[in-house]
């Protein structure tokens, strides 16, 4: 399967009457994308706005972050399966106007954290504040349930992308990288002395708010599936998470997942990177022995030396983790965790809600109870409603000027589990 | 395959017959639930939910299953962890009350989940 993704730089963004890069400056068309998304009838109103790196603006709360794309050969345009027909993701011709992404904001329950300050300490810890970022706030006419709610502003999110996307049609890519791989017969061959990885990505998948679709499909009615890693980077995969933003992969971390980027990367130099097992993380016991047992099977008959694990979300889904590393290691079996963790304010307690001893290979994506303090905003985008929820956590989160503490756990994509961010370890 | 559902929430309450209701915090909810467990009852869904912001729920319903004869240890060992996990994040924190609504429909959801996840899993 051979994939070019060919990145269109973007150094500004602006709402106007054409949707067009120009010199890197990407233009939306604030009435045609309203009309579009409006054709969906469950929605009522659309507020289009853009956020620039370095404004003092604040984005609350964000619902998903999706990267603006078209599909130039090869495939179905958008996320096939959900917004276009069914087609292969994965091959052919993708641009991307990299340094974009559509950030949708909406509530659907009323905590709903999810902040993205493109200033200032807020900013530090987002990757969210380096794009430039068109929000699309949603609200859905009265009467609808909690899930179609949910899944009418998920899916305007990734229509608004699309039609966004559209806009890189024409333009001639600044960067092309090309991901390529054959068959893991293929691929064993031509590197026989590689130790042979997969990756295995654990997907929150349990109930409103708490869900991710690969082509559409509700994953958490599957069985662990085996994806080829280009499907991941060409829109397979598609997050209807949003309640753990710290750690939630939003799409825009799974079309750009650093794990299978840096395996990419290491693969007929280090390893022979087999492929990507998509695994739904369950509430039931028996769920997580499941799949546990589902994906040490996958990695038998792949004849896998390593497992690379990474985790979405925190609090059950450690058990998941530690149940694969466990049945993995004891099968001979190398394993890998990526992982962050939620240790105390001051970083010292046990960091996930389970342990095992064969877990000596885990990454810490950072300490989602570390607190930070932002300054306020001189312009919110979404709901100032939900910043009281930030707020509300104790007594003196909240200070006289407006400024307000709040732990990791709220800011999008602070402690990624996949390493999309920006917390980094360094030794002293 | 009978089970009972471990239940702070009224919403759950008014939904399900198979429920021990606790009139009180998701802590002595969870603190049933591992009496329970002591006394060899199946723990069929993970007491925590997969993310911090539902940890801070004020409602929380935990599936149990069969009674057996003797105490199985993986569920204890995940009920005790549970709650020390529950406590450090909450200890320190306000209850949300302003949301409480949300927080007993979403723990309803999260329920049905595991239910149905349960049907087709027995």
């Amino acid at each position: 399967m051979k994939l070019e993704i060919g990145r269109i730089y973007i150094k500004d963004i602006q709402l106007g009457q054409e949707t067009s890069v120009k010199e890197g400056v990407l233009t939306v068309d604030k009435e045609g994308l309203i009309a579009k998304l409006k054709e969906d009838e469950r929605i009522k109103d659309v507020s289009l706005d853009v956020a620039k790196p370095g404004e003092k603006v604040r984005i609350i709360p964000v619902k998903d972050v999706i990267e603006p794309r078209v599909k130039i050969e090869g495939g179905n345009n958008g996320f096939p399966g959900v917004t276009s027909k069914q087609a292969q993701c994965g091959e052919g011709k993708t641009n991307v106007l990299y340094g974009a992404a559509v950030v949708t904001v909406g509530d659907v329950v009323g905590f709903q954290e999810g902040v993205i300050d493109m200033w200032g300490e807020g900013a530090k810890w987002t990757p969210f504040s380096k794009t430039y970022n068109l929000t699309v706030d949603i609200s859905v006419v009265d009467g609808l349930t909690p899930h179609a709610h949910e899944e009418t502003v998920r899916i305007a999110g990734l229509k608004a992308a699309e039609f966004v996307g559209l806009a890189g049609k024409d333009v001639t890519p600044d960067e092309v990288i090309t991901y390529e791989m054959g068959s893991i017969f293929e691929e064993t061959a031509k590197y026989p002395n590689l130790p042979k990885v997969l990756y295995a990505e654990m997907m929150i998948t349990q109930g409103l708010l708490h869900d991710t679709y690969i082509y559409g499909v509700n994953a958490q009615t599957i069985l662990p599936a085996l994806l080829h890693p280009n499907e991941e980077l060409d829109n397979a995969v598609i997050s209807g998470n949003c309640v753990a933003a710290c750690d939630k992969i939003t799409t825009y971390q799974h079309q750009n997942n650093s794990v299978i980027e840096d395996l990419y990367a290491q693969h007929g130099k280090e390893i022979n990177f087999l492929g990507c097992i998509m695994v739904p993380e369950h509430t039931t016991l028996a769920g997580k022995l499941r799949v546990s047992d589902y994906v040490l099977k996958l990695a038998k008959m792949l004849g896998a030396d390593a497992v690379v694990i990474s985790e979405e979300g925190y609090g059950n889904p450690d058990s998941d983790l530690l149940m694969i590393c466990k049945k993995c290691e004891k099968a001979g079996i190398i394993t890998q965790l990526i992982t962050d963790e939620c240790a105390g304010r001051d970083g010292m307690s046990q960091p996930l809600a389970d342990t095992a001893q064969e877990a000596v290979a885990v990454v810490s994506g950072g300490n989602v109870s570390h607190v930070v303090t932002l300054p306020p905003a001189d312009k919110i985008i979404g709901n100032a409603a939900a910043i009281a929820v930030l707020a509300g956590g104790w007594d003196g989160a909240l200070l006289e000027d407006g400024t307000l503490m709040c732990e990791l756990n709220a800011v999008i994509g602070s402690t990624s589990e996949i390493g999309f961010h920006n917390v980094t370890c360094r030794l002293y | 395959m009978k089970s009972i559902i471990i239940t702070n929430n009224p919403a759950v309450r008014e939904k399900y017959r198979n429920v021990l209701f606790i009139d009180g915090s998701v802590e002595d909810t969870l603190i049933k639930v591992r009496d329970m467990v002591y006394q060899g009852y199946e723990l069929v869904s993970h007491p925590l939910a997969a993310s911090i912001r539902m940890m801070y729920s004020p409602y929380r319903s935990v599936i149990l299953g069969r009674q057996e004869a003797k105490v199985d240890f993986l569920y204890a060992e995940i009920i005790e962890d549970s709650i020390i996990k529950y406590k450090r994040h909450t200890s320190h924190r306000k209850k949300d009350v302003t949301n409480s609504d949300d927080y007993q429909m979403i723990d309803l959801i999260l329920l049905e989940a595991a239910l149905s996840e349960q049907q087709i899993t027995w």
